[in-house]
């Protein structure tokens, strides 16, 4: 009773407060939260595991047949079976630990991460906007870049809990699946690589998430919007490239630019970038730049004080 | 807190383009219970903007308790300013998906305050508002009151020296407004908040508020206690009679006394003209015979008051 006596009077709070960049951190753990509330999220989650898992254990796979066939002579009706004849299958996923191999198994996992972001986006900030949440967050001593830093990490969080992460697994993978120890001397520069790949498409696709929220804010136009992005632009995009004999058309496809943009991080031949001909990549890193700077411009536009008071 | 004034506004204008929403606004308000009214595009909005530093004003200056205004609106010293503010948005202004306490909770930490703490206070906070039951349920879950309670509750976690409330019983029904208004009234005269309460409802700010600001156009056209702003219009009576009416009501009429309501009890309410000395009532009476029971000064309601300063 003296217990709930206390709990119903109102009690003086006297502390220190800190600053607002913590307030950042504190909106993208209550972002998070959000997020994996949702069980369509999980079920997303699951897909990104099945590419993951793919990824794995085909480049277990890859290399378990070639040291068996380095030693036992296979034969098939009488055919021998040679190594390429089983791996040539996933050649074009070049699951032998080097850039390529990362840079495939983040390009594929970008098909279900363009779901997940389009989704978060519209639970994250479209939300703010219909349901008025904005005044809440904005009347607080925070300025409207730590509210967007909040929501851009938490949207980085999921980004490289789908893409940088399992990619640093699948080149420790690689590493016990050849020497180690020559793996890990010799390609220290591809994890680097990996983060350098996992903090460009943070800082490009958590913008672009907040940005294309802000603009539509619900789900169903928000998916059709990145739809248009990651389906419909690197469609016209190709066709172009094919028909004007131009690659600079290619930068319209956001993916495949920031796609570049990983593979020059992971120091990648040039040349072996499928689908060719490819723009350089310092043509990639420009129109990457380019789509961050609109994305922050109108994020500085439309994020303002006039949303506040009603 | 020091004894400095809740508000102080010198020559305050802020223009948007060519429109100007507020006016060359001087004001300088005690802490205390105060009222903002005005009706729509009055310029209280952008009032409550300047108030808690989210836009500057184009010229003048102010202070709320010892912070000034004006500054750009991302630094320090509007982070300190917002610090002192509760601030109860009239929008939902609520994040589907999280819990009461998690909301609130998340309000703390917006304001500064550490991971532990934040989440202790709101549970105090939101058993104080009598939302214990319901601190593990969606917000999006709860009724209008709840949620009018809820966000009265992330106003007051960090324990603010100022709540600024806009219309803080909006879709209520009349028990939870009462609830709503005793809670505010509580918080002002127990725990020593001064309250900003920003309304269309004459009603509640008579409940609630001491003082009154009544803006309209941009500009302030009214300020001080309710019962002074009622009480400054001399020139209204009651005056209740017995005896010849017809009469004393022609020979009033005639030396300029205006009828305004008759309750059909020999009761009427009239508007005198200038110069008018009560002594002339009791003149007029006696020479048409008749007794004045009683005689009062007509003070204007607040709902009057307000029409007649917006008019």
């Amino acid at each position: 009773m003296a217990q709930t006596d206390t709990l119903l009077r109102y009690r003086p709070w006297r502390g220190t407060a800190r600053g607002p960049l913590y307030a950042s951190t504190a909106l993208a753990r209550a972002s998070l939260k959000l997020l994996f509330r949702r069980r369509i999220m999980w079920g997303l989650f699951a897909l990104a595991l099945l590419v993951f898992f793919f990824f794995f254990y085909a480049q277990y796979l890859v290399v378990w047949i070639t040291n068996l066939l380095a030693t036992d002579s296979v034969r098939f009706a009488g055919i021998p079976v040679t190594v390429r004849g089983i791996t040539r299958f996933f050649e074009p996923l070049a699951l032998n630990g080097t850039a390529h191999t990362f840079g495939n198994f983040i390009w594929y996992q970008g098909y279900v991460l363009v779901i997940v972001l389009a989704l978060a986006g519209s639970v994250l900030v479209g939300n703010d906007f219909s349901h008025g949440s904005l005044p809440f967050f904005l009347s607080k001593p925070i300025g409207r870049w730590h509210y967007i830093l909040g929501k851009c990490l938490a949207i980085g969080a999921v980004i490289n809990l789908l893409t940088t992460f399992p990619a640093i697994l699948l080149w420790v993978e690689a590493g016990l699946l050849y020497d180690w120890k020559s793996y890990y001397l010799d390609n220290f520069t591809l994890l680097l690589g990996i983060i350098g790949y996992g903090l460009v498409l943070t800082l490009t696709l958590s913008p672009l998430t907040v940005a294309t929220a802000v603009l539509v804010r619900r789900t169903a136009p928000m998916a059709m919007i990145w739809m248009g992005l990651f389906v419909l632009l690197p469609m016209l995009s190709g066709s172009l490239v094919e028909s004007v004999d131009d690659t600079g058309w290619r930068l319209f496809d956001v993916w495949n630019n920031l796609y570049l943009c990983g593979l020059s991080c992971l120091n990648a031949d040039h040349a072996m970038v499928r689908p060719q001909p490819q723009p350089p990549y310092w043509q990639a890193w420009l129109a990457t730049g380019a789509v961050v700077g609109a994305c922050l411009l109108y994020l500085r536009k439309r994020i303002q004080a006039v949303e506040i008071v009603s | 807190m020091s004894t400095a004034n809740l508000i102080t506004l010198t020559a305050v204008t802020r223009n948007f383009g060519a429109f100007t929403a507020l006016s060359d606004i001087t004001l300088s308000l005690p802490p205390g219970r105060i009222g903002l009214l005005g009706p729509n595009g009055a310029g209280k909005s952008t009032l409550l903007k300047i108030l808690m530093g989210l836009i500057p004003p184009s010229s003048g200056t102010g202070r709320v308790l010892d912070e000034p205004l004006g500054g750009d609106r991302d630094t320090e010293g509007n982070w300190r300013l917002r610090r002192l503010i509760g601030f109860m948005p009239e929008a939902d202004a609520l994040v589907p998906g999280l819990t009461g306490v998690e909301y609130v909770s998340l309000a703390g930490e917006l304001y500064g305050m550490p991971r532990r703490e934040a989440t202790r206070r709101a549970h105090e906070v939101l058993s104080y508002l009598e939302l214990e039951e319901a601190r593990y349920r969606r917000v999006e879950e709860y009724s209008a009151g709840m949620k009018q309670r809820a966000k009265l509750a992330q106003a007051l976690v960090h324990d603010p020296p100022v709540l600024l409330l806009d219309e803080p019983t909006s879709g209520l029904d009349p028990a939870g407004r009462d609830a709503m208004l005793r809670l505010v009234k509580a918080l002002a005269t127990d725990h020593g908040k001064s309250v900003l309460l920003s309304t269309h409802l004459l009603a509640d700010v008579e409940a609630v508020c001491e003082r009154v600001v009544i803006m309209a156009g941009g500009k302030v056209r009214g300020e001080g206690t309710v019962a002074e702003l009622c009480a400054r219009r001399q020139d209204r009576f009651r005056v209740r009679v017995q005896g010849d009416l017809p009469a004393f009501r022609a020979d009033l009429e005639a030396a300029g006394v205006k009828l305004l309501g008759d309750n059909g009890q020999e009761e009427w309410r009239v508007a005198v003209p200038a110069g008018w000395s009560n002594l002339a009532f009791f003149q007029h009476a006696a020479a048409c015979g008749v007794v004045i029971r009683s005689l009062l000064r007509d003070d204007e309601t607040l709902e009057e008051l307000f029409l007649r300063t917006v008019a």
